[in-house]
């Protein structure tokens, strides 16, 4: 079952075109790995594929529902979420919490599950004894780490990640892609990562997805005779 | 006290009261979504629509409103076209609102001069039992709005792209909390009056955010922030027979000042005991 499916995907950045007749899919229970240089424009796929962005042409479709037949939920990790709303004044705890809340709890109380699935998405990237921190005063890394924690909070069918794994050490990042492959494999989860990381996720990942630039280099010569 | 045996400071120290929950619970929200000029700007664009219902000879409070819900979505498309600098949407919408206001006011020179001025700086003593109930029922709309969706704001608010992915109709979201931000002003702006505004509303939230943790706690924090502000305000005013407005906006400015030093004693305390 398509989790994800884009067909004929093209976008334009003003009179600039950046993605080009783009299709590909994501399936529940598979982990798809995208792949591509700097500036080949996979975040702004992500973007397209999500609907933040739209498309000058094709079609990206999110299912709506699970394999199970429930509405579908997504966890999304934009890149350089660190960066984000530095001043924003919550807690740890209320902003993993948050994650719950597209789990039909906008207008309903957290129940003991909520709870229970809070304290082991914190436990599980090491967070739970900063949970009444404020996250204004986290570092880059621990930051990504709640996010990541909002994200596993709120068990999604779907993953949409973009480079999650950015400061994570080696270990780390190992145990990581076997908790993804074991998400899709174990759990029918669709899992799509952006990644720069692919000789190491190769054993993990059922796919690769490489966007490829149409310029040889990003780089230009910039001499100048004076 | 005396001037509470006159009817009228009692009527101001209700509304004040009731602004106090009003301003910072919308004001939060303002300075957490980097709109801490919005209320200056749908301020400026209200005056506009005060010069306009003089000039046509409608109630101003109807013109101010449909001028405001228009600016707050010309300003709402403003922001997603200049998303990375969203104080542009804010300037350009300053600006027009006071230069319109200007020019309907030169098309309407002559008694009603007096009353523009009551629109810019307010004038809470003289506020009558008719604004009072407004802004009492505003209040209560308020309160329940916010216990209703302060799951979906906070989520708005933490990061729109997150909003998004997590289902929320993120742009109507947005304008209508602009609608509710510019009705809110409209129906203060005779009594807090324009100038006066913006610091009602994003001073108390300021102060929270410097004291509080959590979201609800800050949202807490500010409006007992507003009410001490407001009232103290108030009571300063008469004694002083200073404006009330100008009065109260010193005396949030004193406290966030009192707070930024008392902050900074404590961290440098801290930092010698370690």
């Amino acid at each position: 079952m398509n989790y994800i499916k884009v067909e004929n995907l093209t976008f334009y950045y003003g009179d600039e075109p950046v993605l080009e007749d783009v299709s590909y899919h994501v399936d529940a229970g598979e982990f798809v790995i995208l792949t591509g240089e700097n500036g080949a424009a996979k975040s702004t796929l992500i973007k397209n594929t999500l609907g933040l962005l739209k498309p000058a042409a094709g079609k990206a479709t999110i299912a709506t529902h699970n394999i199970d037949g429930k509405p579908l939920s997504i966890g999304y990790i934009p890149q350089q979420i660190s960066s984000y709303n530095a001043g924003f004044p919550s807690t740890v705890l209320e902003l993993v919490e948050s994650g719950r809340f597209p789990r039909n709890r906008w207008f309903k109380p957290l129940t003991k599950k909520d709870h229970d699935h809070v304290k082991k998405a914190l436990l599980a990237v090491n967070m739970w004894d900063m949970r009444q921190k404020k996250i204004g005063e986290l570092s880059g890394g621990q930051k990504q780490r709640i996010s990541l924690a909002r994200v596993f909070a709120t068990d999604p069918d779907l993953f949409i990640l973009d480079e999650p794994t950015t400061g994570m050490d080696e270990t780390s990042r190992g145990d990581f892609y076997k908790l993804l492959r074991h998400n899709a494999h174990d759990h029918d989860k669709g899992i799509l990562m952006i990644t720069h990381d692919h000789e190491d996720i190769k054993q993990y990942a059922d796919r690769h997805i490489r966007l490829i630039r149409k310029e040889d280099s990003q780089w230009r010569c910039f001499h100048m005779s004076s | 006290m005396a001037m509470f045996s006159y009817e009228f400071m009692i009527r101001a120290l209700i509304a004040s009261c009731f602004m106090a929950v009003i301003a910072p619970l919308l004001g939060v929200f303002l300075v957490i979504r980097r709109q801490s000029l919005l209320a200056d700007t749908l301020s400026h664009v209200s005056l506009a629509g005060v010069a306009l219902g003089f000039l046509v000879n409608i109630n101003p409070t109807v013109t101010t409103l449909l001028v405001v819900i228009a600016a707050a979505f010309i300003l709402e498309y403003l922001r997603t076209i200049y998303s990375t600098y969203s104080e542009i949407s804010t300037a350009i919408l300053m600006s027009g609102g006071l230069a319109l206001a200007l020019v309907l006011m030169k098309f309407n020179q002559g008694s009603k001069g007096m009353k523009i001025n009551e629109y810019l700086f307010g004038s809470i003593v003289t506020i009558n039992r008719d604004q009072v109930i407004i802004l009492g029922l505003m209040m209560v709309f308020l309160v329940l709005l916010y216990i209703l969706f302060r799951r979906p704001m906070y989520v708005l608010t933490f990061d729109e792209d997150t909003a998004h992915v997590d289902g929320l109709p993120v742009k109507l979201m947005s304008i209508l909390f602009n609608v509710l931000t510019g009705t809110a002003i409209t129906i203060m702006i005779p009594i807090a009056g324009a100038l006066l505004i913006s610091a009602i509303m994003v001073l108390p939230a300021a102060i929270s955010m410097r004291l509080g943790k959590g979201f609800n706690q800050v949202i807490l924090i500010s409006v007992g922030v507003g009410l001490l502000g407001m009232t103290s305000g108030l009571v300063a005013s008469y004694q002083l027979d200073t404006p009330a407005g100008a009065t109260i906006t010193l005396i949030f400015i004193g406290i966030f000042l009192l707070i930024g030093i008392g902050k900074g004693l404590k961290s440098r305390y801290a930092k010698k005991l370690k």
